[in-house]
């Protein structure tokens, strides 16, 4: 089990490393404004948390392929 | 929402409080199972078929790369060892499970669990995401059982076989093999479990059946299961992970969803749709056939 959570932050650090930050940076976020917003805004965390996270699931794909395509083309010159 | 009553109107401690509980959730809820209480034993089947869903579904693929590796060993080289180091290394994931999850879920606070946990699984469920929908998108190569299981037979056909002697290459090769993806499993039933007795019996549940299901169909084949769409599960349990991530650790945070658990469905379909929309993206950006290590995108 240990192997398994350590390969995956391992595995997210290095390979997903900026997907492994955003989530890191948004689960804090979130955790952030349930404290400093009070009652009301604990009620709305989970929306704000998962879109954050959806969006920067999209983001970072994006730039997944734009890397991706950048050596592809360099690599085919 | 909640099934079976016990809702606890405490102060509100704030979050992540062992203290605190969301208001209408408290132990009961479907996203907020009861722990193992000798007053309430019975797990209604709705529950139980919710929470183990996710861990049959997430603990199939892991039994499918074992079976794929234990049936290459046992083909090649005969199946009493690989037999016996599936059992051994069996026997030491129940022992791993029992001590640390029967630990974790009755030691941590609940709720700071449910938002250490949450946060694990999110970050988890990203990951398996993300190397999803990039294989959907022809970035990187579908996994492929076949290619590893005619890799292995290959590996262990040039090692040879002794035939009076016990076959201790079989053994660990099938005992490493099974310890390794079990351990994934062992993580996926603690982290579905976490919440505690419902929960704990529905992801045993979930991933013992899945167990069965795999090896069943594994032995009656004889081959490794190529049929197994192990992307699209990848890609649903991924979505899956990450759904329950970010449910949880509301929780964790204070928060009531609305319906509580019939939120679930709701982020998942969010999550499906938004990776899709990712595949779209990523087929539009590049040429077809066009593929990348993951490591380097």
């Amino acid at each position: 089990m240990f192997r398994s959570i350590w390969s995956t932050l391992v595995g997210l650090l290095i390979e997903d490393g900026q997907l492994a930050i955003g989530a890191i940076l948004a689960l804090a976020i979130t955790w952030a404004l349930a404290n400093a917003g009070g009652g009301s805004a604990q009620q709305v965390v989970g929306w704000v948390l998962l879109a954050m996270v959806l969006v920067l699931v999209v983001a970072n794909l994006y730039r997944a392929g734009v890397t991706a395509r950048a050596r592809v083309s360099s690599a085919r010159r | 929402m909640t099934l079976r009553g016990l809702h606890v109107a405490g102060e509100d401690h704030g979050p992540l409080d062992p203290a605190h509980e969301p208001t209408g959730c408290r132990s009961g809820g479907i996203g907020y199972p009861q722990r193992l209480s000798a007053d309430n034993p019975l797990v209604d089947p709705v529950t139980l078929a919710i929470h183990a869903t996710p861990a049959f579904v997430a603990s199939a693929v892991e039994f499918v790369e074992a079976t794929t590796i234990v049936l290459a060993v046992g083909v090649t080289r005969g199946w009493r060892a690989p037999l016996i180091g599936t059992f051994a290394a069996t026997a030491t994931l129940a022992v791993i499970i029992a001590t640390l999850g029967v630990a974790i879920v009755t030691i941590v606070p609940e709720l700071l669990l449910k938002g250490v946990v949450g946060a694990l699984l999110l970050l988890f469920g990203l990951r398996w995401l993300r190397k999803a929908v990039l294989r959907f998108a022809g970035i990187v190569a579908i996994h492929d059982e076949e290619l590893i299981y005619q890799r292995e037979l290959a590996e262990l056909r040039a090692q040879g076989l002794q035939r009076k002697e016990f076959d201790w290459i079989g053994f660990l090769v099938a005992y490493k093999a099974v310890l390794l993806e079990g351990t994934e499993v062992a993580f996926i039933v603690i982290a579905f479990g976490a919440a505690g007795g419902t929960a704990l019996t529905a992801a045993t549940v979930g991933a013992i059946a899945a167990g069965v299901f795999v090896i069943v169909l594994g032995a009656a084949l004889r081959k490794p299961l190529t049929m197994v769409p192990e992307n699209w599960l990848k890609f649903g349990v991924g979505a899956m992970l990450c759904s329950f991530g970010v449910f949880w650790f509301a929780e964790a945070l204070g928060m009531t969803w609305p319906g509580d658990a019939l939120s679930i469905p709701l982020i998942v379909a969010a999550f499906l749709a938004a990776s899709w929309l990712a595949v779209r993206m990523l087929r539009a950006l590049l040429p077809e056939g066009a593929r990348v290590e993951a490591r380097n995108v």
